[in-house]
């Protein structure tokens, strides 16, 4: 009897398991195979196609973009490409063969979505990238310069340094990506022949705290004489926090990251971590569908949109605290 | 903890002469003697190896993969295989995580973890053993699916768990030992113990070494095939217990392509992926021996890309040196 209802228990667990994650693929099937043709009664239909669910931050631009399109009046067709880019091809032709009036795509690849992103664009649907550009061919791309938040990072971190400098270990990202190419780039200009402070690279750690943690307490073996710990974004920061608590040095080693992760932000007054250069999904998926929506109503829009950063410390991390997973920072008065 | 075959080769030792003897012994701990050169090495190239911290390190870094890696040798010992174990990893360490930060007390929170874990063992055990579809196809649907739950449950967003007693599970220390590498040594120990003490111990062998075999001599290898992968799913479940205890935060992405590294710690181990032949001991030495590894290379710089190449050359060759040893061992 017992046997029994665990096993329904557990198969409806299993069921709402796939069910779930068909749901999250495709927003409404039923809905994408009945309405074709473009802005039926004069409402407008908008596609998004995302690169993933499996991030907070990406579940965050997809939110930003879903109230936004409510606010708007505008109806949205969600697509979850799960990091898939033969699957994030077939969904935007999808959206090509449902007509839809505009695309957002925040492309698993730079590359690999440029035929389908040409096709819709030749078909006078514009697409506005969001996150991540394309090499080539999208009407206007939003996003933000990790570069510069590389920088603004290293600044401070140079300056809570000062004159004596140090060793700082830098805890990667993915092997490859842009993202940790920028973040690294940026960061590490800062020292350029700066012969008082030498950075070591740690290996990479895919952006994971778990990751982050064991090539951290490795590293603090290794460099038992390091100043700071720079991260490329706030989650394998924290777990450099943990790893520095477990031996008694927090607060005595620095902690950087990128992101503006609240439960790094809200770590930032006590002193045990340094800084973080905000990253808020929220300003940039309504930038992202703003940009979008202004190209359909015929206005002219900048082929790059710098959705902004700015840098959060000590100093102004109280205006930042709240509930949100991300911290806002809302420049331009978006959101 | 012993290592221990379906095949009666072993008796073939009482009766050799002494110097046959410690050869068979050196044979059949042959791993043990691998992971001490690799040790050996390690302790030459970088000062920092040998020191207790950095032991203690490992073990804490090994524990978890540990966990999941014992569950995954029950199953490879019946002849199947469970690609399901990271997403069902993360599975429970969301369960655990919501749970405890929604207000339930710590120890029921864990063992409901536990029993999702069992859930999904016993529904792909069950699929597998009754309906007959292979191993490797019903546990890449679990992991799809369990992977699916997770992010249902949690929207993608991982969830912090404040809770001082729970996070000693697997971030505690008890004087400089982490208490999450000595649950490792537990579980570990457990194992062994139903592997080579209790009667299901012993029909997991047979029926992995020649399943009809034992179904003629009586061995319920239905449900010998659905237990193993109840183990598995509880261990695998455990492990999401122990990460999130350990972070502090319950990841929906966590235990994403554990189920390989699991994988080949069990075959580095010795144990066969045709069933019926190798032991805990074996999983155990090749958990840290990957640690190891890794360890050695972060202590000394080695970039991630060269880390990647060394780990490929260094796992292919212990496990032909492993081979080796055992064809030797098979000869004499």
């Amino acid at each position: 009897m017992f046997i029994h209802k665990l096993l329904a228990g557990s198969a409806a667990v299993v069921l709402a398991g796939s069910l779930g994650a068909c749901s999250a693929s495709t927003d409404n099937p039923a809905d994408a195979s009945s309405s074709s043709g473009s802005s039926k009664g004069g409402e407008r239909v908008i596609g998004f196609s995302n690169v993933t669910l499996q991030s907070p931050f990406y579940v965050g631009v997809r939110d930003a973009v879903e109230k936004e399109a409510k606010a708007r009046g505008v109806k949205l067709v969600f697509l979850d490409a799960n990091g898939d880019v033969a699957k994030q091809n077939r969904d935007l032709q999808d959206l090509q063969t449902r007509g839809v009036d505009g695309v957002l795509v925040n492309p698993v690849n730079p590359e690999a979505v440029k035929p389908s992103v040409d096709g819709l664009v030749k078909q006078d649907v514009p697409v506005v990238t969001v996150d991540r550009p394309v090499t080539s061919g999208a009407t206007a791309h939003v996003g933000r310069d990790n570069v510069a938040m590389g920088r603004l990072v290293g600044e401070q971190a140079k300056k809570d340094l000062g004159a004596a400098g140090g060793k700082i270990v830098e805890l990667q990202g993915d092997a490859g990506g842009d993202v940790m190419r920028d973040r690294r780039d940026g960061f590490e200009g800062v020292f350029q022949g700066d012969a008082k402070v030498k950075v070591v690279r740690g290996p990479y750690s895919e952006y994971i705290r778990a990751n982050a943690i064991k090539a951290m307490q490795d590293l603090l073996q290794a460099n038992k004489d390091l100043k700071a710990v720079y991260a490329h974004n706030d989650d394998m920061a924290l777990g450099a926090v943990k790893v520095l608590k477990d031996n008694g040095l927090e607060g005595k080693v620095k902690v950087y990251g990128i992101d503006g992760l609240m439960e790094a932000v809200k770590q930032i007054p006590s002193g045990h971590y340094q800084a973080t250069a905000l990253n808020d999904p929220a300003t940039l998926g309504k930038l992202a569908l703003d940009t979008l929506l202004k190209k359909l109503d015929g206005q002219d829009v900048p082929k790059d949109v710098d959705a902004g950063t700015t840098l959060v410390t000590k100093a102004n991390a109280d205006q930042f605290i709240g509930d949100s997973t991300f911290a806002a920072y809302d420049p331009k008065g978006t959101r | 903890m012993s290592t221990q075959t379906a095949t009666p080769a072993v008796a073939a030792t009482q009766t050799t002469p002494l110097g046959q003897r410690a050869k068979s012994l050196l044979v059949r701990f042959n791993l043990v003697v691998i992971f001490a050169l690799i040790c050996l090495v390690g302790s030459q190239l970088s000062d920092d190896f040998l020191q207790q911290r950095n032991l203690f390190n490992l073990l804490q870094q090994s524990s978890i993969t540990g966990v999941v890696a014992i569950g995954m040798t029950f199953v490879i010992l019946t002849s199947g295989i469970d690609l399901s174990v990271g997403s069902v990893l993360a599975f429970g360490g969301m369960v655990v995580a919501m749970l405890i930060s929604g207000g339930t007390a710590w120890p029921i929170a864990v063992l409901v973890a536990l029993a999702a874990g069992a859930a999904f063992g016993l529904i792909q055990g069950g699929i597998s053993a009754y309906a007959a579809v292979p191993s490797f196809i019903i546990t890449l649907a679990g992991l799809t699916a369990a992977r699916g739950a997770t992010y249902l449950l949690t929207d993608g967003t991982p969830k912090s768990v404040d809770d001082g007693t729970f996070a000693l599970i697997g971030g505690g220390f008890i004087g400089q030992v982490p208490i999450v590498g000595i649950v490792f040594i537990v579980v570990s120990i457990l194992a062994a113990f139903v592997l080579r003490y209790t009667t299901f111990g012993q029909h997991v062998f047979a029926v992995g070494g020649n399943a009809e075999a034992a179904r003629l001599s009586g061995v319920p290898v239905r449900p010998v095939i659905v237990g193993a992968f109840v183990i598995s799913g509880v261990l695998a479940a455990f492990g999401g217990v122990l990460q999130t205890s350990y972070l502090s935060v319950g990841q929906p992405t966590a235990g994403t392509g554990f189920e390989l590294t699991a994988i080949a710690a069990v075959v580095l181990g010795g144990t066969s992926l045709f069933g019926g032949k190798g032991s805990i001991l074996g999983t155990f030495i090749a958990v840290l021996m990957l640690s190891a590894l890794t360890n050695i290379f972060n202590l000394m710089g080695v970039s991630s890309y060269w880390q990647q190449i060394v780990t490929g050359v260094v796992l292919a060759g212990a496990v032909f040196l492993n081979r080796w040893f055992d064809r030797r061992h098979a000869a004499a």
